[in-house]
């Protein structure tokens, strides 16, 4: 089976049948991993997914494979580049979907709960941290993530990750001992 | 009454920097998201994009999924949606390369190709028919000829209506 490193992009973008069945089976796993978790909070049926997962194809392929000649290779790894569009095309599928089929009226409190948990912004005082700073505090407390998975997100060691939050914390307490009245 | 107050535990301090301001989320293309994901960006750049997904809960939420997903070894896919999606592109689409002609074969190093073969081959039907008609005698020789028979019928008189009933009596006439 061909790997999708090995597919011939050129090739691909060209419209050539067997290599965008060779680009179907080995893409095929990772857009239907992608396109399940992001659909997973919506709770649509398997055929949605089924329907999820062939609407990134159409995606790539329509307008003469313009999706896919965008793609830049020296930027980011196909596998990558093709997770996010991926990403992005079942949420916009889930979207279409909620709003062509289930009033808000409908839709479980549970499910609503999830978008809920986020709609209040946290204020970072401008300056006070940097943006990694931010987005490790956030990944740790306001999506309660473990330090393996932040790590992992930003490809630095987890010992990395604690000594981050750490002087994000200090910073943050010097700060309200500062505005403490 | 003590004024001291209880040490905050870090959620709580964290916590405490709630507010009602809201922060539009800056956009992300997704090949720059791609690029962050990898560690690829330099420090300016992926500051930027980091800046994006720590104020876009969607975004962070997508970050972390992806990069999880990415980690993992990753199950079969349904066969069915191979076979959907390798049906989007046909077999005898206008995307596979058109058979040339023997003709087309004669100029394979033509990059504009069509064009050019085109003209050229008009090129070539014009040299045939003009290579015949120089061989056939050319312009000169027919209007020679032409004028020649005219000048001959014009020449030799004959009376009304004879050549008429010759032809007539030829057509009707058994001898050879």
């Amino acid at each position: 089976m061909t790997e999708l490193g090995q597919i011939d992009l050129q090739s691909l973008a060209a419209g050539h049948k067997r290599t965008w069945d060779a680009f179907v089976v080995a893409a095929s796993p990772l857009i239907n991993a992608v396109v399940r978790r992001a659909l997973a909070s919506y709770r649509l049926s398997d055929d949605d997914v089924m329907d999820a997962a062939q609407d990134v194809f159409v995606r790539l392929c329509s307008n003469d494979f313009r999706l896919l000649k965008a793609y830049d290779p020296a930027r980011a790894g196909l596998s990558t580049w093709l997770a996010v569009v991926s990403r992005s095309a079942a949420v916009d599928f889930a979207r279409r979907r909620r709003q062509a089929t289930a009033p808000l009226d409908d839709v479980p409190e549970s499910v609503l709960a999830v978008e809920d948990r986020h709609v209040e912004k946290l204020k970072i005082p401008e300056g006070l941290l940097t943006e990694r700073q931010t987005l490790i505090l956030r990944c740790l407390y306001g999506e309660e993530r473990d330090v393996a998975e932040v790590a992992r997100l930003l490809k630095i060691d987890a010992q990395t990750v604690r000594s981050t939050h750490h002087k994000a914390l200090l910073r943050l307490r010097e700060h309200f001992k500062e505005g403490a009245p | 009454m003590s004024t001291e107050r209880t040490p905050l535990s870090d959620r709580e301090l964290w916590q405490r920097l709630a507010t009602d301001r809201s922060v539009a989320p800056a956009a992300v293309s997704d090949m720059d998201f791609a690029a962050w994901l990898e560690g690829r960006l330099p420090e300016a750049a992926a500051a930027r994009i980091e800046a994006a997904v720590a104020n876009d809960p969607a975004m962070l939420r997508a970050a972390l999924d992806l990069a999880d997903i990415l980690g993992m070894a990753l199950p079969a896919a349904p066969a069915r949606i191979a076979v959907r999606a390798q049906a989007l592109v046909g077999a005898g689409a206008a995307r596979q390369t058109p058979r040339k002609s023997w003709l087309a074969g004669l100029f394979p190093a033509f990059g504009e190709g069509f064009r050019l073969q085109r003209g050229a081959m008009a090129g070539m039907a014009v040299a045939v028919a003009a290579v015949g008609f120089v061989l056939g005698g050319g312009l000169g020789e027919t209007y020679v000829a032409s004028r020649y028979v005219s000048t001959e019928a014009s020449t030799i008189p004959k009376p009304f209506g004879s050549d008429t009933i010759n032809e007539l009596n030829d057509l009707f006439s058994d001898n050879t």
